[in-house]
């Protein structure tokens, strides 16, 4: 399992739009991705579940990646968040 | 019932309905590509010509953002709906919604969800058009949508099934 943290830059949070383009960047891997948020835990696949996370600026998430190619998910995960949120 | 709609499980489909009163459009004609390219699902968009938005089917509230621009909803039959009012409005803030609704309430289609004032938005800069797409679009098998023509609440949009 690999995992990174990452504190929301984002003035908005993780709102619709860029909870889409999340599922949409994590649909490309086959490792099971979890996003853990101060309000839980949720299938990072599963746009209902991202967004219900309702992230906030200043928030830490922290992104586990586990599976076949969780090391090449886990650095471009980070790279989507870092250029993204 | 005839053997293709019984073949084609016909009478399986779910219907949701238009949540607001407007015309209803095709999806790719909403200029922000998170809806128009249907990364968060298939669906519609409706231009509102009221600022009242409503229960589009028997469902739980899944998530309703606080800031009263969007409603996600759980379907008694299974369908995650998403309903956006209006584009970039997250950065709203809240200001020109009302919201009646909180995360966890069973509403009954036709129920008012939330209140928003179509002209002080537009004034504001802001496209109101109002797309409403389901999350779990894959889960389905048949997606029939009626756009083109001018909706009223309560109208069937969406036909789904599995």
């Amino acid at each position: 399992m690999k995992e990174f943290s990452y504190e929301i830059k984002d003035a908005m949070g993780i709102h619709a739009r860029p909870a889409g383009l999340l599922v949409k960047a994590v649909g490309d891997y086959q490792s099971a991705i979890t996003i853990v948020a101060p309000n839980g835990k949720a299938d990072a696949k599963r746009i209902m579940a991202v967004m219900r996370l309702a992230v906030k600026q200043g928030n830490t998430v922290t992104v586990t990646c586990e599976g076949a190619d969780e090391e090449k998910a886990c650095i471009e995960l980070q790279a989507f968040f870092e250029a993204n949120l | 019932m005839g053997f293709f709609d019984k073949l084609f499980g016909k009478d399986s489909l779910n219907t949701i309905y238009a949540p607001v009163n407007g015309e209803a459009v095709d999806i790719k004609q909403v200029s922000d590509p998170t809806f128009g390219e249907e990364i968060l699902g298939k669906g519609i968009a409706i231009r509102p010509s009221e600022g009242k938005v409503f229960a589009p089917c028997d469902a739980t509230v899944d998530m309703m953002f606080e800031t009263g621009h969007a409603v996600s909803l759980i379907a008694d039959f299974g369908a995650e709906i998403l309903i956006h009012v209006g584009l970039d409005t997250v950065e709203l803030k809240g200001k020109h919604y009302s919201v009646h609704i909180k995360n966890g309430d069973k509403v009954k289609k036709g129920d008012l969800l939330i209140e928003f004032d179509c002209e002080a938005i537009k004034n504001d800069g802001y496209d109101t058009i109002t797309p409403l797409v389901i999350c779990n679009t894959a889960d389905y098998s048949t997606f029939k949508i009626s756009v083109g023509k001018p909706v009223n609440v309560g109208d069937a949009v969406i036909e789904l099934g599995k």
